[in-house]
């Protein structure tokens, strides 16, 4: 007897082991695909961080503007603070993905619940400094690329802990083993790329 | 050599070498500002 999709395609011994569906795509990368569409859209962030920081260099170096603009003050302590916060859900986010290589649910779920609380702080901590900072983005050129480049990142911020919810979600679901972890190690590289990129406007718009 | 996008491991490395550059940077330009 003939089954429902061999009467409509008319394709004989069209049985359930075959593959259904669209043939799979072809894969010429040595990258498994999602963590290659990762590196692709790491790679063109850290070109739009590099335009918004080739407006803040040319702002101090090319037009000399004194940094920050006269009267305004950095919180460099509480930004210090804040930027130690994030540096420690990196090493939580990296204490998830152990867990999950090493089959360690209760390090999975913990690092994974620590990193979203740590990132969220973060961004609870950097809007009220926006609140309390005294400039605006429309008062002077220092202001509106400080509001840019922290702005840029507090917005990669959030999309990192929209990324770390689902996968903090589905550790809480047993999704993750020690051979399928995909979904941690993607998010991670990730969070680590936001990391690295808060440290180097930390250093430049805070110290230097 | 480190690849930071290859996988999260090397990712974290980096991250780790990224900070102590920063804070060598940090510490130069201080000690600069503060001598002249």
């Amino acid at each position: 007897m003939e089954s429902a999709a061999t009467a409509v395609h008319g394709v004989p011994g069209h049985g359930h082991d075959e593959h259904h569906g669209p043939p799979t795509a072809n894969q010429s990368s040595r990258v498994d695909p999602q963590t290659l569409g990762m590196l692709l859209f790491i790679i063109s962030e850290i070109m739009l961080f590099g335009a918004f920081f080739t407006a803040y260099f040319f702002i101090r170096v090319v037009g000399d503007a004194p940094w920050p603009a006269d009267g305004d003050h950095l919180p460099v302590a509480v930004a210090g603070v804040n930027t130690a916060i994030l540096i420690s859900s990196s090493f939580t986010m990296h204490w998830a993905l152990e867990g999950a290589r090493h089959e360690n649910r209760f390090a999975l779920r913990a690092g994974m619940l620590t990193t979203s609380l740590l990132g969220l702080t973060f961004l609870v901590i950097q809007i009220n400094e926006y609140v309390h900072i005294g400039f605006s983005p429309a008062d002077h050129a220092q202001g509106s690329i400080f509001y840019g480049l922290t702005g840029l990142h507090g917005a990669h911020v959030f999309v990192g802990l929209t990324l770390l919810a689902m996968t903090t979600v589905r550790a809480f679901r047993g999704h993750f083993s020690a051979k399928e972890h995909r979904g941690v190690e993607v998010p991670g590289i990730y969070w680590h790329f936001v990391d690295v990129m808060w440290i180097v406007v930390y250093t430049t718009i805070y110290i230097i | 050599m480190i690849n930071p996008l290859r996988s999260e491991q090397e990712a974290f490395r980096f991250l780790l070498w990224v900070g102590a550059v920063a804070v060598v940077v940090i510490v130069v330009v201080l000690l600069l500002r503060a001598i002249f």
